[in-house]
């Protein structure tokens, strides 16, 4: 009898839990995107990272901006933002910004020059007592370049620089730490640790709640300056397993997911799902090659690397055709970049050859790599090639944090190359990775790459006013340091979104944020 | 009774701390560096080694141990590197929604356990048994997070009848409802292991209990087969099952925390793995440190559930 009553019980439990099925309800104009990773602080000054500028952008405004609103120019342009107009001085030194009047933080206190000089001391100015010296390392690569910060009146704010840097503004829009406007009665309040969890700034979505690991909520801001958002939610939620993010989808708990599996995209595809990619990826996924290893002091070695790996082959097999081969130093989100631009396409034979001329028998490689959910295919496609032209690759993986770590801090003789997707939406990065002044510790010259006229030229192009002048001059570089072999460019993601059908007006833009306002959901 | 408690309680206290010794070194043992991890690869060499010196990680271990040994014993558990978050506010509720899922699962596996249990046992080597014995070594065999998918695959994306990850609809309004429904696949994948072993261990222990002779004396005497069951034979068949029970609890656990990615069920399971991949160290340390506490606690439960059954083991 207390079997049967149990198994009764049980029976109606699961009945009930059927019955209430499947709501999957999305109230009216709410977005749910799945994303591979949880999101760091939301303290745009003090961190780092795309997955969280993913939500970041949506809530918080520099003085400029890039355009994300457009899916097909080769760069997201730059234009105003809480900023309405600028001036650059003919010695390209002062920056003289005229504020946006009327614009509100999204706690009521008003957008000033008093604010912007106040976020400018939390992250530059360290005789400041505003100052936060966690701010200041991330924001580093924008700061570095300024020499005083001044209020002119209310609404005008004049930056001066060290030197002339024409790509400074887009410097400061890249993903480690960037210099956005937090509201600075929000930072008194809440204390500079605070401001994670009382994220206040200016944007079209305004922060509703964090549940650490379950979801992020913002909501329209509808005092906003600008053309107010669609949505009325966007609610982000981390799905750390590929396959679940791909489960939310086709049930609908999630309408949007970022970094599908690619084996899934023609599937879910054929399901009626939008896939959304953009051409001009603001990086590229390259190899570093070692110039303190022995085997590669030779440039023939290095060329034959260069042309024994069949790119085409790991885009189209490996990638299902959601990547692009890449054969120089300049991600495709840049105006300088080149899509013709090949120095070594896909020659195995040449390989061999080269190999030949320089005496190079039984060659043993090292490679370093990150370990990633994907398995590792590109890189065991890469041994398999350099096989067939005679070098022997050891595959060393390590996990992520260990990984960055040793990748930061160079690689030691022993080992030949090592690999990372990286880049911005300035050529300026081309100099970020392979300038002389670059070598760890400190820089990210991990092969410890050397060409004094590449940093020449580079000093060159950042001071270079005109951007058609600047444009080529960059071009110059990628192609000495192509011709110096001294990298391996691999191929670039195109940025794969898999949308519900539900999904309106969404734009994959030349960058690895999207800007939410103009989504809505039927 | 009171001086066996006693006993158990002043046990955990080297366990674990000997738990938390390790979990540190291994930590630190590991190659990486959280500086780099948190500042990315352009921040100057100074300023990571500030960061370093902000966090104490440049001074030695057992100075780190002691530090972080002296906080936690006034209840500072620090603040998150990653989130900037108080560490106690992450963990806390992660705590709560693992203790949910693991025992939701001890519930499903314990009933099921015992009630399959018992009825293959009364048509022992019929044909129903031949088939619950081989469901439950695939059952028990099979690694959890397959078996998550596969249900998934059924009855989320085929019957439409159960969502497919997290704890509650982040659209709506919640409830227990909701959390229940959510609960059902990752509480069952948890259970099934489990469930299967002790669906095998009840159905041997009663039969073991079912042919001993007291129970054919009474059955001779004309019992009824339900008072017979009651007194003489599950009674009797009780204390191993228990104790494979208690064992189960920490394989659950252990499984909850597996589960817990493929579902996105926001437990101490992905707070780890999250942590873990950021080095950041004082999650890392009290997540640890929550998991063992849960897990010598249950077993703490299970010891004197057996000592209550069985007197002699008091005096052990």
């Amino acid at each position: 009898m207390v079997l049967r009553r149990l198994a009764l019980s049980l029976a109606l439990t699961t009945s009930v839990l059927a019955a209430t099925a499947h709501t999957g309800a999305e109230a009216a104009g709410t977005l749910v995107w799945g994303m591979p990773a949880e999101t760091d602080s939301l303290d745009p000054h003090a961190t780092g990272g795309w997955s969280t500028y993913q939500v970041t952008y949506q809530i918080f405004e520099g003085l400029v901006k890039e355009d994300l609103t457009k899916a097909d120019e080769p760069t997201p342009p730059i234009v105003p933002a809480l900023a309405k107009s600028w001036e650059i001085s003919d010695d390209g030194l002062t920056y003289t910004f005229h504020l946006r009047e009327g614009v509100k933080f999204h706690d009521g206190t008003p957008f000033d020059a008093a604010a912007v000089k106040f976020n400018f001391d939390r992250f530059w100015n360290e005789s400041s007592p505003d100052f936060y010296k966690k701010a200041k390392a991330f924001v580093i690569a924008y700061t570095k370049s300024i020499k005083s910060v001044d209020v002119v009146d209310p609404m005008t704010v004049k930056i001066t620089l060290t030197a002339p840097n024409y790509q400074w503004l887009r410097q400061g829009l890249q993903s480690y730490g960037q210099p956005l406007m937090i509201s600075p009665a929000s930072v008194k309040k809440y204390g500079n640790d605070g401001v994670a969890l009382h994220p206040i700034g200016t944007g079209p979505f305004k922060f509703v709640e964090r549940d650490q690991g379950v979801k992020t909520v913002l909501e329209r801001n509808d005092d906003y300056w600008g053309t107010k958002a669609k949505l009325d939610r966007v609610i982000f939620r981390p799905l750390q397993d590929p396959a679940t993010r791909v489960n939310a989808l086709e049930d609908g708990e999630v309408q949007m997911i970022t970094t599908p599996p690619w084996d899934e995209i023609d599937r879910l595809k054929g399901e009626g799902f939008k896939l959304s990619t953009n051409k001009n990826a603001p990086y590229i996924n390259y190899i570093h090659l070692n110039f303190k290893n022995p085997a590669l002091q030779d440039v023939r070695v290095r060329k034959a690397i260069n042309m024994a790996i069949d790119r085409a082959g790991i885009t189209k097999e490996i990638m299902h055709d959601t990547g692009r081969p890449e054969y120089g130093m300049l991600s495709p989100g840049t105006d300088a970049y080149d899509p013709n631009f090949k120095v070594y396409g896909y020659d195995p034979e040449g390989a061999k050859k080269l190999l030949a001329e320089a005496g190079v028998k039984d060659l043993k490689l090292v490679f370093e790599l990150p370990q990633y959910g994907t398995g590792e295919l590109v890189e065991t496609w890469i041994q398999r090639d350099l096989k067939k032209v005679g070098i022997d690759v050891e595959l060393r993986k390590y996990e992520w944090v260990t990984y960055l770590g040793k990748w930061a801090a160079g690689m030691s003789p022993d080992v030949a190359m090592n690999e990372i997707g990286w880049g911005m939406s300035t050529p300026a990065w081309t100099g970020v990775v392979t300038r002389c002044d670059a070598f760890p510790p400190g820089g990210i010259n991990s092969g410890y790459y050397c060409n004094k006229e590449v940093d020449k030229l580079l000093d060159q192009a950042i001071a270079t006013r005109d951007p058609v002048a600047a444009k080529a001059i960059y071009q110059k570089v990628n192609h000495i340091v192509m011709d110096d072999a001294a990298y391996v460019p691999l191929d670039d993601d195109l940025e794969p979104v898999l949308l519900s059908p539900k999904v309106k007006g969404f734009v994959n833009p030349p960058e690895d944020w999207f800007d939410l306002s103009t989504v809505s959901v039927e | 009774m009171a001086n066996f408690i006693l006993r158990r309680i002043i046990g955990v206290v080297p366990v674990i701390c000997g738990v938390s010794i390790v979990i540190f070194l291994l930590v630190h043992l590991a190659p990486g560096d959280a500086a780099t991890a948190l500042l990315g690869p352009q921040a100057s060499e100074a300023a990571k080694q500030e960061l370093r010196h902000t966090l104490g990680l440049d001074q030695s271990l057992p100075v780190q141990y002691l530090a972080w040994l002296a906080r936690t014993l006034r209840g500072d558990f620090g603040v998150s590197i990653a989130t900037h978050l108080p560490v106690l506010t992450l963990v806390l509720p992660r705590f709560g929604n693992t203790l949910i899922l693991t025992f939701g699962s001890l519930l499903i596996a314990i009933v099921s356990g015992y009630v399959i249990g018992l009825l293959s046992a009364l048509r022992a080597n019929s044909l129903f048994d031949r088939l619950i014995m081989s469901v439950t070594l695939l059952a028990g065999s099979a690694p959890p997070f397959w078996l998550g998918l596969i249900l998934v695959l059924l009855f989320a994306i085929q019957l439409r009848w159960l969502p497919v990850s997290g704890m509650d609809d982040v659209t709506g309004n919640g409830g227990v409802m909701d959390v229940l429904r959510h609960l059902a696949l990752p509480a069952v994948t948890t259970a099934m292991g489990p469930a299967a072993v002790i669906t095998r261990i009840v159905r041997t222990s009663l039969i073991e209990a079912l042919g001993r002779p007291h129970v054919r004396v009474a059955r001779a005497k004309g019992l009824k087969r339900s008072e017979l069951l009651r007194r003489h034979v599950i009674l009797n068949a009780l204390p191993p099952v228990i104790t494979i029970t208690g064992l189960q609890l920490g394989y659950l656990l252990g499984g909850a925390l597996l589960t817990e990615v493929v579902f996105a069920w926001p437990g101490l399971g992905s707070l780890l793995y999250d942590s873990i991949t950021a080095r950041d160290l004082p999650v890392i340390q009290a997540t640890t440190l929550a998991i063992a506490l849960a897990f010598v606690l249950a077993n703490i439960v299970v010891d004197l559930i057996n000592a209550k059954l069985d007197p002699r083991l008091r005096e052990a």
